[in-house]
């Protein structure tokens, strides 16, 4: 806009300042003109006053030929006729001269009117100087306005330039765009599959969630069901225990009572009876003591289930050794000799794994028996991460047909009166093995000794 | 009856036991005048002079109580309890006898300052020297604090 503008004014300039050369020419050939029409008058005063001397010369002439006239008789009547013909000639002259005062008047007229329009023009011209040197100064003007607004042109110019680089990096930067929309777009169709992904992946995970919650409130029910069990079973146990404690109690005491009541017998009526009667009340009183023992046996192997294992290390070489000297201090019949090589630390209950101890080589003392000079080899070895201790014999050793039966309680492969024994002491060796995560196994030949074996975990490494 | 100069109160609730008890007892040689409760209420009235025992005198006090643990009314705990609690009759020997190896009692009647704790045998020659061990300890061996 303002660069139209700015051009327009200037063409208006250049318009103005042409005009104005035009009127200078104009006034320039007008003064020239000027110059030549009262050089024409001059001339023609000159002609004028050069014409009213040949007029004079004439008329003396016209004197002379009067006179030559009167000489020339025939020739003045030619001269009259020419005469008459000059008089006709000088009144058209003198019409002539006439038309030119009158012309020279017009022409003085004229040219005080030119004088007139001369001043006139003059002071045109001096107005149209004056209005030059305005036009001039306005020209300036306008020329430092032109200037200034070229100048601005020019700022406006660099605006535009800068403008247009702005308008260009608008332009990349509204095809970065267009490309980040396309990739925003791209990006949201993404994240819309991914949304759809996200939405099936919920359904499933709420499937799941289903799924799960079913499975916690089976787990609940399942968990209510153990706890109940665990209470049945602890009622149980409880009972068990004060089922333990009665029989131990109340067993014991009428069995007591018919021993302790044959012994009175014995004591007291015993001169009233035969030997044979003497023998059954013995036998009354043996039954009483073995069934005593029995439940006294049977009460152990119940305790045991319900003993909570106190674990220790255990010196087992020093424990072998204390069960050896317990137990010969007990039997006397052939006793074997012992052989005991290294046995490696247990981990374990103490009093337990004794009394696993003191069965095993009771065991071995007892089955020996009828065999003179045998020996009892007591050792160790590992095995993976067990620690396995044998006890092994040269005793009676049983048939492997029975192996199944050996560690049941009160199973015997004897008979009572061959060697003694409720048939608890295996049953007790293998539940306290098995509590302590171990096994225990045997292999025998009949006659020819037993050999027992029990496992236990390796104790953990000493800090 | 007469309750003078017991030296040994014995309380039992089963008669047999207490029969063959009483009578290993005298079969080993011990004459000590015994007097035989049947439960542990009637075991105290007889230590505070209460009850049917309101005539004995209080300052004569038994050298041994036998207590059997499992009793109607007041059980050998209490009394062994009580006993161990009075400063009067706590220096008395008190020798629990039960029939079970089961009982979870061991412990507490220890705790509470039993002096022995005897499981009574079935069989009748190790209960006879039971019995009689407790007597040659107790009644022979074992000084009585003064």
């Amino acid at each position: 806009m303002i660069k139209k503008k700015s051009d327009e004014l200037s063409i208006a300039n250049k318009e103005l300042a042409f005009q104005n050369k035009e009127k200078e020419t104009r006034a320039a050939e007008l003064i020239i003109a000027n110059k030549e029409l009262a050089f024409q008058n001059v001339e023609k005063e000159k002609r004028a006053s050069e014409l009213t001397i040949p007029n004079k010369e004439l008329a003396f002439q016209n004197k002379e030929k009067e006179k030559r006239a009167s000489e020339l008789a025939i020739a003045n009547k030619e001269l009259a006729f020419q005469n008459k013909e000059k008089e006709k000639r000088a009144a058209e002259l003198v019409i002539a001269n006439k038309e030119l005062v009158f012309q020279n008047k017009e022409k003085e007229k004229r040219e005080s009117e030119l004088t007139i329009a001369n001043k006139e023009l003059a002071y045109q011209n001096r107005e149209k100087e004056k209005r030059a040197s305005e036009l001039a100064i306005a020209n300036e003007e306008l020329a430092f306005q032109n200037g200034e607004k070229e100048s601005r042109a020019a700022e406006l110019i660099i605006a535009n330039k800068e403008l247009a680089f702005q308008n260009k990096e608008k332009e990349k930067r509204a095809a970065e765009l267009v490309i980040a929309n396309k990739e925003l777009v791209f990006q949201n169709k993404e994240k819309e599959k991914r949304a759809q992904e996200l939405i099936i992946a919920n359904k499933e995970l709420a499937f799941q969630n289903q799924e799960k919650e079913e499975r916690a409130e089976e787990l609940i029910i399942a968990n209510q069901e153990l706890i109940d069990r665990t209470a049945q079973l602890e009622s149980v146990n409880n009972d068990l225990g004060s089922f333990s404690y009665s029989v131990s109690h109340d067993l014991r005491a009428p069995i007591r009572a018919i021993s302790g009541y044959t012994r009175i017998l014995v004591e007291d009526y015993g001169d009233k009876l035969d030997p044979e009667g003497i023998k059954i009340l013995d036998s009354i009183m043996s039954n009483s003591k073995k069934m005593g023992e029995l439940i006294d046996d049977l009460l152990a192997f119940s305790t045991l289930g319900r003993k909570e294992i106190i674990f220790s290390e255990i010196n087992m070489v020093a424990l072998v050794k204390l069960v050896i000297e317990e137990v010969l201090h007990q039997d006397g019949q052939n006793v074997p000799i012992f052989n005991v090589t290294h046995l490696p630390t247990a981990s374990g209950d103490q009093s337990l794994i004794k009394q696993v101890w003191i069965n095993l080589i009771s065991n071995a003392i007892k089955y020996s028996r009828y065999k003179l000079k045998t020996h009892v080899k007591i050792g160790a070895y590992t095995k993976d991460d067990s620690v396995v201790y044998y006890v092994k014999d040269e005793g009676a050793g049983f048939d492997m047909l029975y192996y199944d039966k050996i560690f049941g309680v009160f199973e015997r492969l004897h008979s009572h009166e061959e060697f003694e024994g409720t048939g608890i002491g295996l049953a007790i060796v293998q539940k306290i093995v098995h509590k302590h995560n171990g096994t225990v196994w045997a292999e025998s030949k009949p006659n020819e000794g037993a050999c027992f074996y029990f496992s236990l975990p390796e104790p953990f490494e000493k800090n | 009856m007469d309750f003078q100069d017991i030296e040994i109160l014995f309380a039992e609730d089963g008669l047999d036991d207490a029969n063959l008890t009483i009578r290993a007892l005298r079969k080993s040689g011990f004459t000590n005048r015994l007097h035989h409760v049947k439960d542990g209420a009637e075991a105290l009235d007889f230590i505070y002079c209460k009850g049917i025992y309101a005539e004995r005198n209080i300052l004569e006090k038994p050298k041994l109580i036998l207590l059997d643990l499992k009793m109607p009314k007041v059980s050998g705990l209490q009394v062994l309890e009580q006993i161990k609690s009075d400063p009067d009759i706590r220096s008395i020997p008190v020798v629990i006898l039960t029939s079970s190896k089961e009982n979870p009692d061991v412990e507490k009647c220890y705790a509470l300052g039993a002096n022995s704790y005897i499981v009574k045998p079935v069989d009748s020659d190790n209960f006879f020297n039971a019995i009689k061990d407790i007597g040659l300890y107790w009644m022979i061996l074992s000084q009585p604090s003064q």
